[in-house]
C-alpha cells in the first residue's frame, strides 16, 4: 500500500478544511442573526473534509500500475514556469509601469520567450505587435469602453 | 532572455523621463468617480446624470467607475487609497458611517476632504399587498400583538435597516429582520409576500398604482408632490426624518485650488433643470450644499448615526 | 396580443430602430467575443447615447447589447477555450475539442445557429408568457431556491468525468471560494487572517477567467516541446474546413427535443432573478448529458453540447427580460442598466408598464426577435475574420490574450485586486487541471456559491422552521428532484466503471 498522487492531494485538502473548520467556529455572530457566518462554511468545510478523506482512502486502496511507461509527450513545464513569472511581473509592475508601457514590454517579452526571434526583421514584427497590442487595448477600453485603466505611480503615464 | 530585460529596463527608464508630472491647469484628463455600487442601481442612477452634468461644467470627461463589493467598502478604500490630485472623486452616501460604526469597514467619512451634498432620497416604509394594512395604524396595532413576527426586508447594518429601525424605537414594536441586499432583492420578496415591510422610495410608484405595493409613510420633512397620499412620520407622530444623502468626496490631501475646481463644477451641476429631473424621476431631490456646509452636515449626521447604532445594539467601534 | 406584436416588428423595422439595434448587436458579438468584457460592460457604454435618443432607440440598442453578447461569448469558446463571457461557459466543454479536431467552423455556427433557433423559441414565450411565468416566478422564496440550487450542484456532480468524488470536492472548492471575505449577510470577515486583499474576496468573473484562460493557455505551453519546436501553432489547428449551414441546421433540428428543453432551462433560469446565463449554459449542458443516448461523448466535441449551452444562454435573456416588462424589478446587472435607462426618459416601470406603454413594450420584443436576424448577419460578415485567430502563433496570441484578461479583470471593478485575484486563480486553475479535478462543477459552485448561503439564511431568518423546506410544494419538488439526479448520477458512474478500468492521469 502506498500513496500517490491523490492521496497526497486529499490529505491536503483535509488538513485545509479541518484547519478552516476550526477558524469558522471562531467567528463571530450577530446578535439579530440566528445562525452565525460560521454556519454555512461550517457545512461546506464539513463536506469537503468528508470528500477529501475519501479520497486519500480510494487512493490507498487502488491498485497501482508499476510506474513508468508512460507514454505521455514530454511536456516543457520549464515553458510554463518562465510565462508564469512573466505574467506576474507584469501585474507587480502595472500599477507602477503604468497599462502602456507594462503591456509593451510583457507582450514584448512573452513572445520573446516563447519564441525567440532571430533576425532583425522578426525583433521588429515582435515589436511591433507588442506597442499594436497596447495602443489597441488602451484605445477600446479608455475611449470606447470607458474603463481609466491604470496609471504607473513612478512614470504618471 | 537578459537581452530583453536590458531592453526593457532601458524602456522603462526613457519613457519616465519623458513623462516627468508637469502641474498644468486642472483637469486636464478624465476624472474617474468611484460609485461604490453596481451599475443599474440607485446610487449609480443618480451619479451617473450627475457625471453628465458635472462634466458639461468642467471640461473634462467624468467618467463612472463602479466599484463594488462588501456593503460599499471595496470603493469606500479604493478611494481612500487614490492619489489626492483630483482625478479620482468618490461618489458617497450615508452608508459610510454606518458601515465604520458597524466594524464593517475602517475606512470613515473624515478620511477625505468633503466637496458637496448633491442630493437626498426620501425613504418610504413600504409594504406587500398580500400583508392585510391599509395604513400605518393598522399595522402599529397589528405589530404591538405581534411583536418580532412581521419581516422586514433590509441589508444589515446599512440605511435600509436603520430606517425600519428606528421606526421600531419610535412606535415601540418589535420587527423581524431578513437579509436582503439590494433594492431589486427586496422588491422580489416583498411582491412575492416573502418579507411582509421594506424600506425603498418614490421610484417604486408604477407598483404601488399597479396594487402589488404600498406606501404606508414617508419619511420626508413635509408630503411629496409626487406621492400626495402618503403622510409623513412626522404627521403620525414619529419625528424621524430619513433621506439618504449623496455627495461628493476627494481623498484626503487634495489641493484646495482643485477642491475649488470641482466645487464650482458641482454648483453649477447641480443647478441644471435638466438634473433636477432626472432627480426627479429617481424618486430624489437636488440638495446642494457647498463644501463648509457638507462638512458640519457629516458631522452631524455621523454622530446621529452613531447614536442609532448604539441604541440597535449594532456598534463596534 | 398579435397586432400589437406585428405593429411593434413594423415600428421597429423604421431606420431610426433598426439601426441602433444593428449597432448594438455589433458591439454586443464584439464585446462578448472578447474574454474579460462582460455584457454589463458593454451596456454601460451603450447606455450615454441612449440619454439623447428616442427611449425606445437607447432599449433597442441595448437589447441588442444583450442578445449579441450572449452569442459573442462562444467565439472565444470555441477557438480559444476561454470562455468570452460568462454565460457560454458550458460551450467551451465541446466547441473547444471540435474545433480543436480541425472544425472549428462547424463549432461556431452551431452555436450561432443554436443561440438563434434558442433566442427564437425563448421569444414565442417572452410575448404570450410574460405575466403567467413572472407570477410563478414571484413565488420563489428563499426556501425555493435553496432547494433549487441544490438541484443544480446535484445535477453537476454528475458532469465530472474521470471521479465522482473529485467533481465533489471541485463543488466544495467552488463553493469555499465564495465564502472567503465579507460574509453576505453581516459583512463579518472571513477567513481573511487580517489581510485586506483577502478581505476583499474573490469575485467570480477574475476567478472564472483566471482558472479557464491560464489552464487553457499553460497546458498549451508545455506541449510546445521546445522554444523553437514546429508545434508553435495556435490552439485551434490551423486547416479551415468546409461546412455548410444547412447541414449545421440539420444537425439541431434532428433532435427538436434536446433544442426546446435546453431552451426552457435557460428560460427558467432567466425568470429567476441573481442567478444568470452563467448558471443556465452549465445546467442546460448538464441535462443534455443526462437525456443524451451518446452522454460518453460530451467534452470530446460532440454537438449536442454546444446546443445545449447556446441555445439556453439566449433563451435565458428571454427569460431576464420577462422579470423588468412584468414586474420593473432587474434580474441582472443588463436588465437593471435597462430599467435605468428606461426610468431616465420619465417610463414608470412595474406591472401596468405593459399596458401603459404597449408601444416601448411591444418595440422590446420586437427588437429581441429582430435582434436574433442581425446577430446571425453579423455573424456571417465576422466569420472569416475571427476565424483568422486559429492561425495566429501561440507565441503572439498567448500574450495577447492574456494581456486581454488582465485589461477585462481590472475593468470589471476598476482596481488592480481582480487582477491579482485572476493571476492566483490562474495558479489553483492550472494546478487543479493537472491534478485532474474537473473545472464545471467548480465553476457551478462558484456562481452559486453565495447565493445558496444568502438564501439559506435568509429562510431560516424569516422561520426558524426547518421543515418547510420540505412542506412548502415547490422546494419539496426540488429536493426529491436533487435527490433522484444524485441517483441516477452515481448508477450511470457505476455502470461506465464497470464497463472500463480506472486509468491513472498523466501529469
Amino acid at each position: 500500500m502506498s500513496i500517490g498522487r491523490d492521496g497526497i492531494t486529499g490529505l491536503i485538502l483535509l488538513a485545509v478544511s479541518l484547519f478552516l473548520l476550526v477558524k469558522s467556529f471562531q467567528l463571530p455572530s450577530l446578535p439579530i442573526v440566528p445562525v452565525g457566518p460560521g454556519f454555512y462554511p461550517a457545512i461546506v468545510l464539513s463536506l469537503m473534509a468528508a470528500a477529501s478523506a475519501l479520497l486519500v482512502l480510494q487512493d490507498l486502496l487502488k491498485r497501482r500500475t508499476p510506474a513508468g511507461a508512460s507514454d505521455a509527450p514530454r511536456r516543457n513545464y520549464r515553458l510554463v514556469v518562465i510565462a508564469f513569472a512573466i505574467v506576474g511581473a507584469y501585474v507587480a509592475l502595472l500599477p507602477f509601469l503604468g497599462f502602456r508601457i507594462a503591456t509593451v514590454l510583457f507582450v514584448g517579452a512573452l513572445q520573446a520567450a516563447l519564441d525567440r526571434p532571430r533576425t532583425v526583421r522578426q525583433w521588429v514584427v515582435l515589436a511591433t505587435i507588442a506597442l499594436g497590442t497596447a495602443v489597441m487595448s488602451y484605445f477600446i477600453f479608455e475611449r470606447y469602453l470607458l474603463v481609466l485603466l491604470p496609471r504607473g505611480a513612478w512614470t504618471g503615464f | 532572455m537578459a537581452r530583453t530585460l536590458v531592453t526593457m529596463a532601458g524602456a522603462a527608464a526613457l519613457l519616465a523621463a519623458l513623462s516627468a508630472p508637469a502641474m498644468a491647469q486642472y483637469p486636464e484628463r478624465p476624472i474617474k468617480m468611484i460609485v461604490p455600487w453596481a451599475a443599474g442601481g440607485d446610487t449609480d442612477n443618480i451619479f451617473r446624470p450627475f457625471a453628465a452634468e458635472l462634466q458639461k461644467h468642467i471640461g473634462q470627461p467624468v467618467v463612472v467607475a463602479n466599484v463594488s463589493g462588501a456593503s460599499g467598502t471595496t470603493g469606500a478604500r479604493e478611494a481612500k487609497a487614490a492619489a489626492p490630485d483630483g482625478y479620482t472623486v468618490y461618489a458617497v452616501h450615508d452608508y459610510i458611517h454606518l458601515t465604520f460604526y458597524a466594524g464593517i469597514s475602517d475606512v470613515k467619512y473624515s478620511d477625505f476632504e468633503p466637496i458637496c451634498l448633491v442630493s437626498a432620497t426620501p425613504s418610504v416604509l413600504t409594504a406587500s399587498a398580500k400583508t392585510p394594512w391599509k395604513n400605518w395604524q393598522e399595522l402599529a396595532d397589528d405589530a404591538k400583538k405581534r411583536p418580532g413576527e412581521i419581516t422586514v426586508g433590509a441589508t444589515l447594518g446599512s440605511t435600509s435597516h436603520i430606517f425600519p429601525a428606528m421606526i421600531e424605537k419610535a412606535a415601540g414594536v418589535k420587527f423581524k429582520f431578513v437579509s436582503y441586499d439590494g433594492l431589486a432583492p427586496r422588491m422580489n420578496a416583498l411582491l412575492g409576500g416573502h418579507v411582509n415591510l421594506t424600506d425603498s422610495n418614490l421610484t417604486q410608484k408604477g407598483k404601488v398604482e399597479a396594487g402589488v405595493l404600498r406606501y404606508i409613510a414617508i419619511a420626508s420633512e413635509k408630503r411629496d408632490p409626487e406621492a400626495p397620499d402618503v403622510p409623513t412620520l412626522k404627521e403620525l407622530g414619529m419625528n424621524i426624518v430619513y433621506e439618504v444623502a449623496r455627495g461628493i468626496f476627494v481623498p484626503k490631501g487634495t489641493p484646495a485650488p482643485v477642491r475649488a475646481r470641482l466645487e464650482e463644477g458641482c454648483v453649477k451641476a447641480t443647478k441644471e433643470p435638466s438634473f433636477a429631473q432626472a432627480m426627479k424621476v429617481q424618486g430624489t431631490r437636488v440638495a446642494f450644499l457647498n463644501a463648509n456646509d457638507y462638512a458640519q452636515f457629516l458631522a452631524r449626521i455621523d454622530n446621529e448615526n452613531k447614536v442609532v447604532m448604539t441604541d440597535l445594539g449594532l456598534i463596534k467601534k | 396580443m398579435l397586432d400589437l406584436l406585428w405593429n411593434g416588428l413594423v415600428n421597429i423595422a423604421q431606420w431610426k430602430y433598426l439601426l441602433p439595434l444593428f449597432a448594438g448587436t455589433l458591439i454586443g458579438v464584439i464585446g462578448g467575443s472578447l474574454p474579460g468584457v462582460t455584457i454589463t460592460m458593454t451596456v454601460i457604454v451603450v447606455l450615454p447615447f441612449t440619454y439623447g435618443l428616442d427611449p425606445l432607440a437607447g432599449l433597442a440598442a441595448m437589447t441588442g447589447v444583450y442578445v449579441g453578447g450572449s452569442t459573442g461569448g462562444l467565439i472565444a469558446c470555441c477557438l480559444l477555450g476561454i470562455p468570452g463571457s460568462p454565460s457560454s461557459i458550458a460551450t467551451t466543454f465541446d466547441g473547444f475539442p471540435m474545433a480543436r479536431n480541425g472544425e472549428p467552423g462547424r463549432a461556431i455556427w452551431l452555436g450561432v445557429w443554436a443561440s438563434v433557433w434558442g433566442g427564437l423559441l425563448g421569444a414565442l414565450f417572452l410575448v404570450f408568457l410574460t405575466g403567467p411565468l413572472a407570477a410563478i416566478a414571484l413565488e420563489f422564496g428563499p426556501w425555493e431556491y435553496f432547494s433549487l440550487f441544490v438541484l443544480a450542484m446535484a445535477m453537476v456532480a454528475g458532469l465530472s468525468e474521470s471521479s465522482l468524488l473529485k467533481g465533489l470536492i471541485s463543488t466544495a472548492i467552488g463553493l469555499l471560494i465564495t465564502v472567503v471575505g465579507h460574509d453576505p449577510i453581516g459583512s463579518v470577515p472571513r477567513f481573511t487572517f487580517g489581510s485586506a486583499f483577502i478581505g476583499g474576496g474573490f469575485p467570480f468573473l477574475p476567478v472564472l477567467i483566471g482558472i479557464f484562460a491560464f489552464a487553457q493557455i499553460m497546458t498549451d505551453l508545455e506541449k510546445l516541446n521546445s522554444p523553437r519546436g514546429e508545434a508553435l501553432q495556435s490552439p485551434a489547428g490551423v486547416r479551415l474546413e468546409r461546412f455548410s449551414h444547412l447541414k449545421v441546421n440539420l444537425e439541431i433540428f434532428k433532435q427538436p427535443f434536446l433544442l426546446a428543453w435546453s431552451t426552457i432551462v435557460g428560460l427558467i433560469i432567466g425568470i429567476l432573478p441573481a442567478i444568470g446565463g452563467s448558471a443556465s449554459s452549465v445546467m442546460a449542458y448538464d441535462q443534455a448529458k443526462k437525456f443524451s443516448k451518446t452522454p460518453n461523448r460530451f467534452g470530446k466535441g460532440h454537438p449536442e453540447g454546444i446546443i445545449a449551452s447556446e441555445a439556453s444562454n439566449n433563451a435565458n435573456v428571454s427569460g431576464s427580460l420577462m422579470t423588468i416588462m412584468a414586474f420593473g424589478i432587474p434580474g441582472d446587472a443588463v436588465t437593471a442598466v435597462m430599467l435605468g435607462a428606461m426610468t431616465i426618459h420619465g417610463i414608470q416601470s412595474g406591472p401596468l408598464f405593459i399596458s401603459q406603454n404597449p408601444d416601448i413594450a411591444y418595440g422590446i420584443y420586437a427588437a429581441y426577435i429582430l435582434a436574433h436576424p442581425c446577430m446571425l448577419l453579423i455573424c456571417l460578415a465576422l466569420m472569416p475574420l475571427m476565424l483568422r485567430v486559429t492561425s495566429v502563433r501561440m507565441a503572439v496570441l498567448a500574450p495577447v490574450v492574456l494581456v486581454l484578461c488582465v485589461v477585462g479583470a481590472y475593468a470589471l471593478n476598476n482596481t488592480m485586486q481582480s487582477v491579482y485575484v485572476l493571476l492566483l486563480f490562474g495558479v489553483v486553475g492550472y494546478m487543479l487541471v493537472k491534478l485532474g479535478f474537473p473545472l464545471a462543477p467548480l465553476i457551478l459552485g462558484l456562481i452559486l456559491g453565495d447565493q445558496i448561503e444568502i438564501n439559506l439564511v435568509r429562510a431560516i431568518m424569516t422561520d426558524a422552521n426547518p421543515w418547510l423546506f420540505l412542506t412548502r410544494p415547490i422546494s419539496c419538488l426540488l429536493l426529491l428532484a436533487a435527490a433522484s439526479s444524485v441517483g441516477l448520477a452515481i448508477w450511470q458512474h457505476w455502470r461506465h466503471q464497470t464497463r472500463m478500468a480506472g486509468e491513472e492521469p498523466d501529469f
